[in-house]
Parts: structure tokens; C-alpha cells; sequence
């Protein structure tokens, strides 16, 4: 997978799961206080990346660490290297 | 000479409160008592309920008038029907307090703090006031649906703490995946003019007009198939929209 891809799928997961509009999908923003997702959403967001790119991340302890969308799409591509290993 | 005045009615409005507090929620705990010996659970939470509304009424509506005063319109045609979900913005500590204009048994959803306040706090958590950060979500829903289910309004301020710029925060979506699960209606609260009433960190009222608009219903059949994070913000614009009316204009 590409860095392409997975900035492309991850913001299909937004709009598509959130309706937010592309304009927002920066890598800068903060998916807190610019995309406005808390917790809860944060659960939601989860389930739609583990079916959207076919992995398990509920688990995994690094995506508390996430702030901004730049940082989704580096774990992403992370996870996905780690598994093709 | 305006400004003594304004301190005059802010010490007159202190030395109410605090006489009020050490006459009246004696009172009221021994009330409780007696209510928790005689009465059925539910009478009790019903009655219990009511007393903390009109405690809220007397410290927002007369102790701090003529210095400040309160303008409460609703448009939703009075209804008085419920149990609703309220959804308000929050810029003030005095928030909590105009909750007492609404003509329903209700509660609050709050923060920890509030159940920190001696006495106030062990009241409210008496009266089935929710403190949602120390829940998990499966125990708010179950109390929120329960509360919803014996006809008790629940009002929220889901921006979670006070603006300190006039903007409306993010929402946290939780009051609203319960709106999603037991389909009630959700009526937003628009305040404007509390903002100094106190400002943050300072006790010292402004003088200033307090205005509350209780808007139309959003019912379920309006948001049935929203996801919750489109709910909270559909929600949130309409409060953004109708604060910035208020602010802008004399309405």
C-alpha cells in the first residue's frame, strides 16, 4: 500500500462514516478539536478502519497516541508493514 | 457611583445566597430525610427534584436581580408534554441555575466537580444527577434510558466545559447516541449574556441580560438514520446559528 492509498481510504473514512467534508481533511488537523470526534466517535472511527483496510487495531495501545489525521495515516501504513512481514 | 452600586448588589446578592444556603439546605436535607421514611422512592426523587429547581430559580432570578435579569422565550409553542433531552450551550457557571425555568422534572448531566460541592454535591447526587465522565457509557445509557423511561427530562451541556471565547466547543456525542437508542426528542437551549455572570475564575457578577431561548423539537423521526457524530453536529449548528442571532441582535 501506498502513502497515497491509505491518506486516500482514510479520508473515504471520514466522509463517508462522519460526512466531513474534504476541504477539512488536512494531515494537520486535529481529529479533536478541528474534525470534532471524541471518545465515543473515536470507537466508531476504529470499527471503520479495521473494515476498511481489513486489520485489527482495536487493541492496539498506539492508537491513544493519535492526534491528527497525519497521524492516522502513518499508523496506518505502519500496521500495514508490519503485517506484510 | 455605578460601580458601588454594582458592588453593592453583588455583596447583597452573596449574603443572600449564602444565608439561603445555611437556612435552606438544612431544611432541605431534613426534608429528604422525611421524604426517604414516608414517601415511594419515586415520589420522593419527584418531590426532591422540584425542590432543587426552585432553589436554582430563587438564586438566578431574584437574588441577583436588579443587576441581573433574565429573559427566557420559548418556541416551541409550550409545550410541556416530555420527557425531552435539553441540549445547551455553556459559557457560565450560572448555566446549571437556568435550568429552573423548564417545567419538567429533570436533571443535569454533569462534570465531577459538581459532585464535589459539599452538601450540593451529595443533593444532586441524591437527585439522580449524572456525573458522565465517571460512568462508562453502557451505565449512562442504562441511566439515561431508565430516567427517560419514568418521564424525567435529562439536560446536557455536551460542549463538556465553558466556552471562554462566545464560540460553542466541540460536542461529545454521548447524550446523543442515548436520543439515537430511546428516540426522544431532543430540544436545543441557546443562552447568551451570561458570559461575565460570572466570568471565569471570578466571583464578581456583571450587570447583564441573561437571555435563554428554548427552540423547537428535533424529534425522531427527524434524525432517525443519523450517525451520532452527524446528530451532535446537526445539533450544534442549529445552537451556533441561533447564539449568533442572539448575540448580534436584541432578540
Amino acid at each position: 500500500m501506498t502513502e497515497q492509498d491509505a491518506i486516500r481510504m482514510t479520508n473515504e473514512v471520514f466522509i463517508d462514516s462522519f460526512e466531513i467534508p474534504k476541504d477539512k481533511l488536512a494531515p494537520q488537523a486535529n481529529i479533536f478539536n478541528d474534525l470534532g470526534l471524541d471518545s465515543l466517535d473515536i470507537v466508531d472511527l476504529v470499527v471503520a478502519l479495521q473494515k476498511k483496510f481489513g486489520i485489527m487495531i482495536r487493541s492496539d495501545e498506539r492508537v491513544r497516541n493519535i492526534r491528527t489525521l497525519g497521524d492516522i495515516y502513518q499508523f496506518i501504513l505502519v500496521i500495514k508493514k508490519e503485517l506484510e512481514k | 457611583m455605578r460601580i458601588l452600586r454594582i458592588v453593592y448588589l453583588n455583596i447583597s446578592f452573596y449574603v443572600l445566597t449564602t444565608t439561603f444556603l445555611l437556612t435552606c439546605l438544612p431544611a432541605l436535607g431534613s426534608l429528604m430525610i422525611i421524604f426517604a421514611l414516608i414517601l415511594p422512592k419515586r415520589m420522593m426523587m419527584r418531590r426532591l427534584r422540584r425542590a432543587i429547581s426552585w432553589f436554582g430559580a430563587v438564586v438566578i432570578r431574584i437574588f441577583p436581580w436588579p443587576l441581573v435579569r433574565l429573559s427566557y422565550k420559548d418556541f416551541s409553542g409550550n409545550d410541556t408534554r416530555g420527557p425531552y433531552l435539553f441540549v445547551c450551550n455553556h459559557r457560565s457557571a450560572s448555566d446549571p441555575f437556568l435550568m429552573s425555568v423548564l417545567p419538567y422534572e429533570g436533571i443535569q448531566v454533569v462534570n465531577i466537580w459538581p459532585f464535589r460541592l459539599p452538601i450540593l454535591g451529595v443533593i444532586a447526587k441524591s437527585a439522580g444527577y449524572l456525573s458522565v465522565r465517571e460512568l462508562p457509557f453502557e451505565a449512562f445509557l442504562a441511566k439515561t434510558s431508565k430516567l427517560l423511561k419514568d418521564g424525567v427530562s435529562i439536560a446536557v451541556f455536551p460542549e463538556g466545559t465553558r466556552s471562554r471565547d462566545k464560540q460553542v466547543g466541540q460536542f461529545h456525542s454521548a447524550i446523543f447516541r442515548v436520543a439515537l437508542e430511546t428516540k426522544m426528542p431532543i430540544v436545543p437551549l441557546c443562552i447568551t449574556g451570561n458570559e461575565f455572570i460570572p466570568p471565569v475564575g471570578s466571583p464578581y457578577l456583571r450587570p447583564g441580560l441573561i437571555k435563554l431561548h428554548r427552540l423547537e423539537a428535533i424529534t425522531w423521526g427527524e434524525y432517525r438514520g443519523f450517525s451520532p457524530f452527524k446528530l451532535k453536529n446537526y445539533v450544534r449548528d442549529i445552537i451556533i446559528k441561533e447564539a449568533a442571532l442572539m448575540d448580534k441582535k436584541n432578540v
